[in-house]
């Protein structure tokens, strides 16, 4: 009786054995979800907006870039709005729910912005987002 | 003699490899990961467009057209008088919401001129967001008419 009790004092330990299973799912998590972006894009500063939602579904995205002076790039190759539409039609029938990021500078002029928006009209990629950052507090 | 054959004995019985440190090369791994991933961060303003050809008739007094000019200036029709009002962005939720407050079926109509900033254009997409302006068409404008 005595024995078991100061038996089960004399060593409280805890199964170290199992952390590095536990680091190396957490390791395999980490790898699997990483998506290295392949994309550069263009020097670009978003507009700011109060209503700014994150998109949840990341694959469905595919992005427009645009500069200052209007300057349309769609993966890195130079697009006027006639190729935005024959590219966008191609994406829109591999993924009917392709949403279209619309990465444009907050300096360029509307225009440009409205001539790609008639580009994925005519496309029928309909669902657009305009990339947009949360406003930063004054003083940033 | 007996001594050496203890000792071998020893050393082969028990060939062990320390493994109390593997947690801590993956856990230098993890913290590798985390650092290098960037996740890349989607954020913005969502908008449906029309079809093209699907025209939706709409009673033009469910309709309330708010202008960019070519300077950024925000015009906004009066109800009563139709005409064009300066107004400040902040301003432009508080009117488009009292519109939608006293007539939901209001359509927001904008107008945004070829030369105006992009910036200002969204400034006041995201008070029609704002204000749960639900119907919102961006009409393009050919070229300028006026204001």
């Amino acid at each position: 009786m005595k024995k078991i009790a100061k038996k089960r004092q004399s060593r409280p330990d805890i199964p170290m054995a199992s952390t590095s299973d536990i680091a190396f799912l957490l390791i395999i998590f980490f790898m699997v979800s990483t998506v290295f972006r392949r994309e550069l894009g263009l020097q670009i500063a978003v507009p700011e907006a109060e209503a700014t939602e994150r998109i949840i579904k990341r694959r469905n995205v595919s992005s427009i870039w645009m500069d200052k002076e209007g300057r349309t790039t769609i993966n890195d190759n130079l697009v006027n709005p006639g190729i935005v539409t024959s590219v966008m039609s191609e994406w829109i029938i591999d993924n009917p729910d392709m949403v279209v990021m619309m990465r444009a500078d907050r300096d360029a002029a509307y225009g440009y912005v409205t001539d790609v928006l008639e580009a994925l009209k005519a496309a029928r990629a309909l669902k657009v987002t305009f990339a947009t950052d949360f406003p930063r507090e004054e003083g940033g | 003699m007996a001594l050496k054959t203890k000792t071998g004995s020893r050393e082969r019985s028990r060939p062990n490899i320390p493994t109390a440190s593997m947690g801590d090369i993956a856990f230098l791994i993890i913290i590798f990961f985390m650092t290098t991933s960037i996740f890349s961060r989607d954020k913005g303003l969502k908008i449906v467009l029309p079809e093209i050809g699907e025209e939706v008739k709409i009673k033009s007094e469910n309709i309330m057209t708010v202008r960019v000019s070519p300077e950024g200036k925000v015009l906004i029709e009066d109800p009563v008088t139709k005409e064009f009002q300066v107004v400040t962005v902040p301003e432009v939720r508080d009117l488009v919401a009292a519109k939608l407050a006293a007539n939901p079926d209001v359509a927001i109509a904008l107008r945004v001129s070829r030369r105006a900033p992009y910036q200002t254009m969204v400034d006041v997409f995201d008070e029609l967001k704002m204000a749960k302006a639900e119907r919102i068409s961006l009409m393009p404008v050919r070229e300028e008419e006026g204001g």
